[in-house]
């Protein structure tokens, strides 16, 4: 037991946590409410990233060399609780993970205000959080914290990356109106699609803000409808990127203006029901990248053999943020937070399912690659979850912003 | 004894809250899910003491815990406020400012309505905290970064991190809400809270400003709330906007449903039956998102067969098995206003069998001229004239009999003269006072009060507790709010409600439910609750409806012997009873007065016989 | 947003609103009218019209089935939930019902989460009202302005059930006087049955003919509880007429603040409820009496 016999003081829940046989993490997904079609997507991702750093998966070994049988040889058991997407059940459910379960690491989000919330627990508690889901500026920057990391990349990066595509693709000085979500996550990339796009001489002609699970997005489209906009940019996300996309094509929006959705939400194409053809969207991962990514192709097929379908950007995320941290302790050779976390900070390249990447060490950001997609047309389709066309992949590191320019402040390690 | 006896619970209380953190960890239980059920029972307080005991199902408590709960963690985490404690008080009296300023619109409705308007002003709430105050809440995201409380005793300073101790914190806490809460239970204004929820019509007749109670109540609740929502940031180091939405509000009140209404630790127990079956059947059983489900049929179940849930449920168990169904059982709040004064209610009684029932009575009884004067009363019910122009006097001392076939008017005429229904047109003077368009609150505190014709009783008090909230009526004003006085430290309380029994006939079954009493008990009781008001006037609608011969008999007895101190008038159908009683009878016919005389006059008129039965000899001398 | 073809877009889209609240609140407000029993689950029944349409529509492929199948399997779910708890209730106090009731409507929406999972569920309209229609001065989609008059004919149903059946007249007469219709012999308890079934059916029927319009979730019904509570207060408590004025009151309000911020929506919408009952504590329609 080497991690047994090092000298750390105690803190959070080391080393509670990590002395027996095996070592907990909490997992909080949204299973309930708007978000949890994704939320259980990247739910699986967990799992089978549990699955694989259990029995030492190839994969698992190709992103962290040092890994046998479990992390540091303990076999990883993990808890599920349901979040909603709501801050409040996210924290709760974790304190109970952290206090009964003495959880060494947690996980979840799909709703950036879960994030942000989890980020402090986590500061609070002093027990990592590596966020699986998270779209917002601030997660990792006013709100950013020393024991909470994020490998994927959020609404500024998104926006940096599709405003040039949609620059060329639908030229200059257009008039845009914004679908906008209340929180965090709405309102960053909101901003940050129109400071990127301004600069191409684009304005806003309306932002419709409406909160999380709108039932009915008929009053916000017909005042879209009538604010004679070239480009709808739809910021929605889960349950209500479906819904407002359909009634947009309902209410006759989708034939007046084209349609953007800067951040892609998982399974959005298959539940637009053809929607989404020749939209273009940012995103995490698309499984098609499998040709250029090795990686990629391997968890596609361990994914698919196991699940049925391919892995939306969710899973992939949440299993690639379990692998990064499964090396980090590897190379730590301890479950002592402040070494993790140290380790994490080494900015040493390390391999992903979209190539290799880092994380910052000033805002515990991944700098990893943005894929901007277009949904196919129908007749292009070469099998039924063949939805988009990779038009580019742009390298994170010209796309992120300053680590400092959102105001992030680490805080302690102890 | 009787000290004693009411510290039982609070002794209980802190003994169980001692040992909680001993004996709960064996039982599967986290601190952090102690913490949590310690916040949503002293959420629970208050909304028992609204619910439970008012009888005002409230669905938008949601709006008070967010309010107390962003103002406190607004203070803390946005303006920089070091102290917790202040922040939490001050988010608690915000909360109750807006309390009173909800219960002003919400409580011009009673029952459905009144539940309909506060979901809809919690969701008003909600939008509000969502939109135009998103600035200073958050919005969807909430505040993070509440502190935790730390205390400087000059010589050192403590401080509550996270887990058990942030339980000694919290239990602190929630131990100055039950004692302050038991306390409110106990108090005068516990007891007519008590009597509002069984009977407001009746409350209110027997003159409590009963709206004055209600609010109160409301507001006491959204202290409680508001003081919650602050400890429940401090809890999770984030104050959530999910602590605004109308799920709160449900999960509130169904766990005060499922652990026990009117208990006060019946939210407690609902509170942790929810959280511990939440954790078990998601954990242990793996149901996953099914939990709910299985909540809600637990719910549900309770609802239809355990009306008092939990907690109410253990107490009338423990009743049966102790087999004194009588006595209050010691984890009941609510018995234990009666066991106040049950416990020497006896010896108070000895002793002041001789004391008079009010110095108004008597200081009546020496006046002379007319004690109420009717002018031109006249009441029309759209189309249907039911009074018409009745002149109508009586003289201080009198006892005044009314009668008239079905459908004279006379019930109607006795509603306006108690100003329960004001006349159409026509002046009524009481004591030299125009009373016409008063309420009958002010009426009943003027000394004019009425027992009705159908028992108008408080059904789950005792004997005792129906008399005493009649009482303090007389004895503290329309209203007051003294929270945390003791029924007992009433002047003349005790002694009132032994004479009150005593002149009822009741004396010997102070502490019987009022639904084991037998129909002529309930009709003396109905009596006896216009007696404790001390009426200078008394009116009574048809006091031997019902009864037996036997009772009659014993019922006119009484009425005899309460004529001696006061003026009263009956309405009767048993001519024989009113002839023997009254004075002079006044006979109203199709709303008019017929004639007014004598009992002899009125045996020989023909003009009553013939209202009679259309003037069948020999009906009223039979 | 601020112009006149987007005042004249929102000033109609709120009448199509307004129409649905109109007829989910009328079933809300007929069962509270002559069972004196607020129904806390008549938003879970909403939902289940929707469900049940759709389960149906997955079978059949077609709409009119799915329609039918979504009302009928509410009206049956209000009748047996009328037989088997509310009539035990009829003697207990309010709160109890509510506190059923609310209890009740969360079964519903868990039972379905756990059968038609979270999944939002779509239900395409019938292909005769598929489609944008251009109004000359708005686009709108042919369904929405179907289900305008759809709702109408229903609110018509309705109507003549009321105002020109026997049964209707027992119903009216129990709003205004449920003593009476007591002691008149009549069986009121079937009576009560009838009029659960109907109300329910109702908000069956809105369930499943609102289905295309916003798509499916378990948690679809619990918004419109709240609203449908506005209209009614709005309107007067037990008042049919007062369901479609207030139902009409609510989806204006909705639709002309979102003009200028939908954020405020419903803001102004509990505004104006507050003003009715400050004003108008019985409703514009209410008669006094019930409480």
């Amino acid at each position: 037991m080497p991690a047994y016999a090092e000298d750390h003081p105690a803190i959070g829940t080391y080393p509670a946590g990590s002395s027996g046989p095996s070592v907990f993490i909490g997992i909080s997904v949204p299973r309930t409410g708007t978000y949890a079609v994704q939320g259980e997507d990247e739910l699986k991702g967990y799992e089978l990233a549990v699955e694989h750093i259990n029995s030492g998966h190839e994969l698992i070994k190709k992103i962290s060399p040092k890994t046998k049988k479990g992390v540091l040889g303990k076999e990883v058991k993990y808890g599920v609780a349901d979040s909603a997407a709501k801050p409040n059940e996210a924290v709760q459910a974790q304190q109970r993970f952290i206090s009964e379960n003495k959880a060494i690491v947690i996980t979840g989000g799909t709703s950036s205000a879960v994030a942000v919330a989890l980020n402090k627990l986590a500061q609070r508690e002093k027990v990592l959080f590596v966020c699986g889901i998270s779209g917002s500026n601030d997660t990792t920057g006013k709100d950013c914290v020393r024991y909470g990391f994020r490998q994927n990349f959020y609404g500024q990066t998104a926006a940096a990356a599709i405003s040039p595509v949609l620059i060329k693709t639908f030229g200059k000085n257009k008039k845009a109106a914004y679908l906008t979500p209340d929180y965090t996550y709405g309102h960053t990339v909101t901003k940050s699609m129109q400071d990127q796009l301004a600069e191409a001489g684009w304005t806003t002609v309306t932002n419709q803000v409406s909160p999380l699970g709108a039932p009915d997005f008929s009053s916000y489209l017909l005042n879209v409808a009538n604010s004679g906009a070239d480009v709808l940019i739809n910021v929605n996300w889960g349950h209500d990127a479906v819904l407002s996309i359909q009634q947009a094509k309902q209410f006759g929006v989708l034939d007046k203006m084209k349609l953007v959705v800067p951040y892609q939400v998982p399974f959005l194409a298959r539940e637009t029901g053809g929607l989404m053809q020749g939209v273009y969207a940012a995103t995490d991962y698309w499984w098609s990248i499998e040709d250029k990514y090795p990686l990629a192709k391997m968890f596609n097929e361990a994914f698919e053999k196991k699940y049925n379908y391919k892995p939306e950007w969710g899973a992939a995320n949440a299993y690639i943020s379990f692998a990064h941290w499964a090396r980090m302790v590897e190379e730590a050779g301890t479950f002592y937070p402040p070494d993790v976390i140290k380790t994490y900070e080494k900015e040493e390249v390390i391999p992903s399912l979209v190539g290799d990447v880092h994380y910052r060490k000033e805002d515990h950001q991944c700098v990893r690659p943005v894929i901007i997609v277009k949904g196919k047309e129908q007749k292009d389709m070469k099998g039924k979850e063949d939805y988009y066309d990779i038009v580019e992949i742009v390298p994170g590191a010209g796309l992120m912003q300053k680590p400092d320019a959102f105001g992030c402040n680490l805080g302690d390690y102890t | 004894m009787l000290k004693q006896r009411s510290f039982l619970i609070e002794t209980l209380t802190a003994l169980g809250l001692i040992l909680a953190p001993f004996v709960l960890p064996h039982l599967g239980f986290a601190p952090n899910t102690v913490n949590r059920i310690l916040v949503w029972g002293l959420f629970g307080l208050g909304f028992d003491i609204l619910f439970g005991f008012t009888g005002l199902l409230s669905f938008g408590q949601s709006a008070f815990y967010g309010t107390g709960g962003f103002v406190a963690a607004y203070l803390l985490t946005r303006a920089g406020f070091p102290n917790v404690m202040l922040a939490l008080l001050i988010g608690m009296i915000a909360a109750a400012v807006v309390g009173y300023l909800v219960g002003l619109i919400a409580l011009r409705r009673t029952g459905i309505y009144f539940a309909m308007i506060t979901v809809a002003i919690a969701e008003v709430f909600f939008f509000v905290e969502f939109n135009p105050l998103s600035g200073w809440t958050g919005g969807e995201n909430g505040l993070p970064g509440v502190p935790t409380p730390s205390f400087n005793l000059g010589f050192t300073t403590v401080h509550f991190t996270t887990g058990w101790s942030l339980y000694q914190f919290l239990a602190l806490c929630y131990f100055v809400g039950v004692v302050i809460a038991l306390r409110i239970v106990r108090s005068p204004v516990g007891a007519i809270l008590s009597a509002i929820r069984d009977n407001p019509l009746r409350a209110t007749a027997v003159g409590h400003n009963i709206h004055g109670y209600k609010l109160a109540a409301f507001v006491i609740a959204a202290a409680y709330a508001g003081f919650a929502g602050g400890l429940l940031g401090v809890l999770q180091a984030f104050m959530p906007p999910d602590a605004f939405t109308f799920d709160t509000s449900g999960q509130l009140v169904m766990q005060t449903a499922i652990g026990g209404r009117g208990t006060l630790f019946g939210p407690l127990v609902g509170a942790a039956v929810w959280l511990f079956l939440q954790d078990f059947l998601q954990a242990a059983v793996g149901l996953g998102a099914a939990w709910k489900l299985v909540l809600g049929i637990v719910f549900v179940l309770l609802v239809c067969f355990l009306r008092r849930g939990i907690v109410g449920g253990l107490e009338d168990l423990y009743r049966k098995i102790v087999g004194k169904r009588s006595k209050p059982s010691e984890v009941s709040p609510p018995a234990v206003a009666s066991s106040v004064g049950a416990a020497n209610q006896p010896k108070a009684a000895q002793a002041s069998t001789a004391a008079p029932i009010s110095a108004r009575a008597r200081e009546s009884a020496t006046r002379i001229g007319p004690i109420l004067q009717a002018t031109g009363l006249t009441k029309r019910y759209g189309g249907l004239l039911a009074n018409s122009d009745i002149d109508f006097t009586v003289l201080h001392g009198e006892l005044r009999g009314i009668i008239g076939p079905n459908g004279a008017g006379k019930s109607t005429f006795f509603k306006m003269l108690t100003c329960e229904v004001p006349p159409t047109s026509g002046t009524i003077v009481f004591e030299g006072r125009d009373i016409t368009g008063t309420s009958v609150t002010n009426v009943c505190q003027l000394g004019l009060t009425k027992s009705y014709q159908v028992n108008q009783l408080f059904t789950g008090l005792t004997v005792r507790e129906n008399i005493v909230i009649a009482a303090l009526a007389k004895l503290r004003g329309k209203f007051r709010l003294d929270l945390f006085r003791s029924l007992d430290s009433i002047p003349g309380l005790n002694a009132q409600v032994a004479r009150t029994l005593e002149l009822v006939n009741l004396a010997a079954r102070p502490d019987t439910p009022v639904s084991e009493l037998a129909y002529g008990e309930k009709r003396r009781l109905e009596i006896g609750l216009a007696l404790a008001t001390s009426p200078s006037l008394l009116l009574l609608d048809e006091p031997l409806a019902g009864m037996s011969p036997q009772e009659r008999v014993e019922t006119v007895k009484l009425l005899k012997s309460i004529s001696r101190d006061r003026t009263m008038i009956i309405i009767d159908h048993d001519m024989d009873a009113l002839f023997e009683l009254a004075e002079r009878v006044t006979v109203l016919q199709e709303g008019r007065v017929l004639i007014e005389g004598t009992p002899d006059e009125i045996k020989k008129s023909t003009a009553v016989q013939e209202a009679y039965l259309g003037g069948v000899q020999g009906v009223l001398d039979a | 947003m601020f112009n006149w073809p987007n005042f004249v877009s929102q000033v109609f889209n709120g009448l199509a609103l307004g129409a649905l609240l109109a007829l989910i609140s009328s079933g809300l407000t007929i069962i509270y009218g002559t069972l004196g029993v607020l129904n806390l689950a008549h938003g879970a029944m909403f939902m289940l019209g929707g469900y049940a349409g759709y389960a149906a529509f997955q079978y059949t492929g077609s709409f009119i089935i799915a329609v039918i199948a979504g009302s009928l399997f509410v009206m049956v779910v209000g009748v047996l939930m009328e037989r088997i708890i509310i009539r035990h209730f009829y003697q207990r106090p309010h709160e109890d019902q509510l506190l059923v009731t609310f209890g009740i409507g969360i079964c519903f929406v868990e039972l379905v989460r756990l059968v038609f999972s979270s999944d939002s569920k779509l239900v395409p309209p019938p292909p005769l009202f598929q489609g944008i229609t251009s109004l000359g001065f708005l686009f709108y989609p042919t369904y929405r302005l179907a289900v305008v008059g759809i709702v109408a004919i229903a609110l018509g149903v309705l109507f003549v059930v009321l105002y020109r059946t026997r049964l209707g007249m027992i119903v009216r007469a129990g709003i205004e006087d449920s003593v009476m219709v007591d002691s008149l012999g009549i069986n009121v308890y079937r009576v009560f049955m009838i009029v659960f079934g109907i109300g329910a059916m109702a908000a069956g029927f809105a369930g499943i003919i609102n289905a295309p319009v916003v798509s499916l979730t378990p948690g679809v019904g619990d918004d419109i509880l709240v609203e449908t509570f506005v209209v009614v207060v709005i309107g007067g408590v037990g008042s049919f007429p007062g369901a479609i004025l207030g139902g009409l009151i609510a989806g204006e309000i909705i639709s002309i603040t979102s003009i200028f911020d939908p954020g405020y929506a419903y803001v102004m919408l509990f505004a104006a409820m507050t003003l009715v009952l400050v004003v108008r504590p019985h409703g514009l329609l209410g008669v006094q009496g019930r409480e």
